[in-house]
Formats: structure tokens, C-alpha cells, sequence
């Protein structure tokens, strides 16, 4: 079963009067982009006692605290998983957060997230990503590419740019050159 | 096998880390790598966003498989030495490059061994092989990251997640565990960090 948590409408609703009582101008439009936010904020919980085998598709947001194994289909909006959610499968949507085991392989518009809590094992095709220090890792990260750009590191051999990088050879073999 | 762990009557005392350099063989590392097509480097951990995005933005595939946080879960966990070893299952000749940090620092000889046996596996021919090992005992046994700052600058960070004993060894012992690789450079820096390039013989890229 799912368990739908949305927004209250009637607090949302609150919080956009005061917002308009408190400034002169009370005729001002929403901003459109506040209207979208408002319609992302809708979220779908998968509970933790929830066990699911098969595919989800879907235009809203979802959160696994259960288990699941599956692909999903979120088109542009997020997933994530709770730190005791459980999924094997493949996840494609806007920005994913990885919070508990996740197995397979994610193809993500926007950003993924693995937190320090999560156990990931699998593939990442994202435009960025993040991940805590101590999280349980073991993956291949694709990020989107700019256009080549050659390393603007310049340096001189045997000519140091600062004392910091002043070094010295320790085998006489380290003179080998490199074969490119 | 080769016995090669000592404890080094000179670095048993411990010395504060130090605070950053410019690592020459990272920036040789990744110049060689990056003109390739779909290289695919292997990182060893642990496990750090800012290396996993540069190496992500300029690599065809960055793989990554934190050996430091298992290892710790295997002592931790008493199981059989070389049980962690399970995760590195990775296809023969399938590396461009591989990072193994200062890995072998916090390792035991078999271990070590045993590392080098399968990073010798796993990389391609004319495959690259990134180590850094420290000629001083740190300050403490918790392990750091080699974080990759703008234009090689390294900053190291601590995490205390993951303590480890340090094992020191010779350059000698070190060039003797990897030598079925040539060494294509290497440098000592004055904060006593080793840094050195090994390379796996064979003609062509596989």
C-alpha cells in the first residue's frame, strides 16, 4: 500500500496569505516558479513494512522506506531512498538520494546524493554527484562531460613553482619517461 | 612472497601530517590517461566526492571500491585475511589506471601481495599504477583522504570512521612488491610523502 504524504494544502495556503499581507504590494502574481515547487513538493512514501516486487512509474516524487525490487521510472521528478529502504534495480529520475542499500543503476537529469548511511553497489550516470565521506561504495560514476579541457597545469621540469612542491628523486629509476 | 613490513627504528615516532602539496605524479597520471578513449580508472578509496568528480569529469568511467573501509570491517569483523579481497571482482585487464593511495600502508604483507597480484590483473597493458606511502608514522591511526584540490594541490582529511595500524616500508621493499610493473617515476617530498608511477610491461594499450 501506499501512503501518500502531501503538503496541506490549507498550511500551504496560509503560508502564501502572510507572505502577501506582510508586503505592499498585495496584487503582485505568484510567481510561477513557486507554483512549481509547490507541485514537486508532493511526495509518495513506499513504508518500511512495504515489500514490492515489479515497476513504478510515476510524475511525482517517491521515497522507499520499504523494500523493493524493481525499476522506476520517475521521469523529472526525485527519488529517494529512507537509510532502512532496500532496492535492487534501475532508477531514472531528476535528482536521486541514496540513504540506505541500493543495487543496480541510476540515471539521473540532475544530481545524486549517497549519504554516509547507505550501501551502494552499482552505476551512475548523472550531470553531478555527492557522497559522504564513510558511506559503503562500490561503483562506477559517469558525470556529463564539458567539452574537453586540456589540465591548466603548467610546469617546468626540474623548476619547483613554489617550496611546497620542491621534491627529489628517491630511485635512481624515477627518471623514466613516460611513454605516451 | 615477499616479507617486507619493518618497523622503522627512525619513523616510529609520530609526526603531525602534513598540511598540503602538489602531487607531480597525479598530474602524470591523469595527463597520461585522460587523451585515451573511455579510460577507465579504479579507485581504491577511501571513498571522496571531490576525487570521484575529477576523476569522473575527465575519465571515460571512474570505478570506485573503498578496500579501506572493507579492510577495516574484516578486522573488525575477524574474518579470515584476504576475505575482503571478495569485492575486487573486476575482469582481468580492464583498468587504465588504478589509485591505491597510501592502501598499502595500512595493510599486511600477504595483503599486500595479494593487492598487487590482482592490480597487476586488472589493469590493461601499459596500465598505470598510482601509490603514495608515508615515510613517517602519522599522529594517529586514522586513515586520511589524498583529497585533489585545484591544479594537484593535495589536502589531507581525516576520517575518523576508519582506523587503521600503519606498516612502514623501504622504497626498496615497496619497488620489490610491485616488481612485475616498471616504475616510471617517483619523488619524495619534504613532508616525507612517497609518491610513485609503476607501469604494467606490454607494448600496446589491450
Amino acid at each position: 500500500m501506499l501512503k501518500r504524504t502531501k503538503k496541506d494544502e490549507n498550511n500551504t495556503s496560509f503560508s502564501v496569505g502572510n507572505t502577501v499581507e506582510e508586503k505592499p504590494a498585495p496584487s503582485t502574481p505568484r510567481p510561477a516558479v513557486r507554483q512549481e515547487r509547490y507541485t514537486s513538493d508532493k511526495n509518495t512514501t513506499i513504508g518500511a513494512g512495504i515489500t514490492i516486487e515489479g515497476s513504478i512509474r510515476g510524475e511525482e516524487n517517491l521515497v522507499i522506506e520499504g523494500t523493493m525490487k524493481g525499476n522506476i521510472e520517475m521521469g523529472k521528478h526525485n527519488f529517494s531512498i529512507g537509510p532502512k529502504g532496500r532496492l535492487d534495480g534501475e532508477i531514472q529520475a531528476q535528482d536521486v538520494s541514496i540513504n540506505g542499500q541500493f543495487k543496480g543503476t541510476i540515471k539521473a537529469l540532475g544530481k545524486v546524493a549517497v549519504t554516509k548511511e547507505a550501501d551502494f553497489n552499482g552505476e551512475i550516470k548523472a550531470k553531478s554527484f555527492s557522497v559522504e565521506d564513510g558511506a559503503y561504495f562500490k561503483g562506477v560514476v559517469e558525470l556529463d562531460r564539458e567539452p574537453h579541457k586540456k589540465s591548466t597545469v603548467t610546469e617546468t621540469p626540474g623548476a619547483p613553482s613554489s617550496p611546497e612542491t620542491a621534491r627529489q628523486p628517491v630511485l635512481p629509476s624515477s627518471d623514466f619517461k613516460m611513454e605516451k | 612472497m615477499i616479507s617486507s613490513t619493518t618497523r622503522h627504528r627512525n619513523n616510529s615516532e609520530a609526526e603531525p601530517f602534513p598540511v598540503g602539496y602538489k602531487s607531480t605524479i597525479l598530474k602524470e597520471f591523469v595527463d597520461s590517461l585522460e587523451g585515451l578513449k573511455d579510460a577507465r580508472t579504479l579507485d581504491l578509496g577511501p571513498v571522496c566526492q571531490e576525487n570521484i568528480t575529477f576523476f569522473a569529469l575527465r575519465m571515460g568511467r571512474h570505478y570506485v571500491c573503498d578496500m579501506f573501509l572493507r579492510s577495516k570491517q574484516e578486522k573488525r569483523k575477524g574474518l579470515h585475511p584476504g576475505g575482503g579481497w571478495k569485492p575486487l571482482d573486476y575482469p582481468d585487464r580492464h583498468f587504465d589506471g588504478i589509485q591505491l593511495w597510501d592502501l598499502c600502508d595500512h595493510l599486511e604483507d600477504d595483503d599486500v601481495n595479494r593487492l598487487v597480484e590482482q592490480s597487476y590483473s586488472m589493469l590493461k597493458a601499459t596500465g598505470l599504477l598510482m601509490l603514495i606511502a608515508f615515510e613517517k608514522k602519522p599522529a594517529s591511526s586514522i586513515v586520511n583522504t589524498f583529497v585533489i584540490g585545484q591544479d594537484y594541490q593535495m589536502d589531507i582529511r581525516p576520517q575518523p570512521h576508519l582506523e587503521l595500524p600503519w606498516k612502514f616500508r623501504h622504497n626498496r621493499a615497496l619497488t620489490s612488491l610491485l616488481s612485475n610493473f616498471t616504475i616510471v617515476r617517483s619523488f619524495r617530498y619534504h613532508s616525507g610523502i612517497r609518491e610513485f608511477l609503476f607501469k604494467k610491461p606490454g607494448g600496446f594499450r589491450d
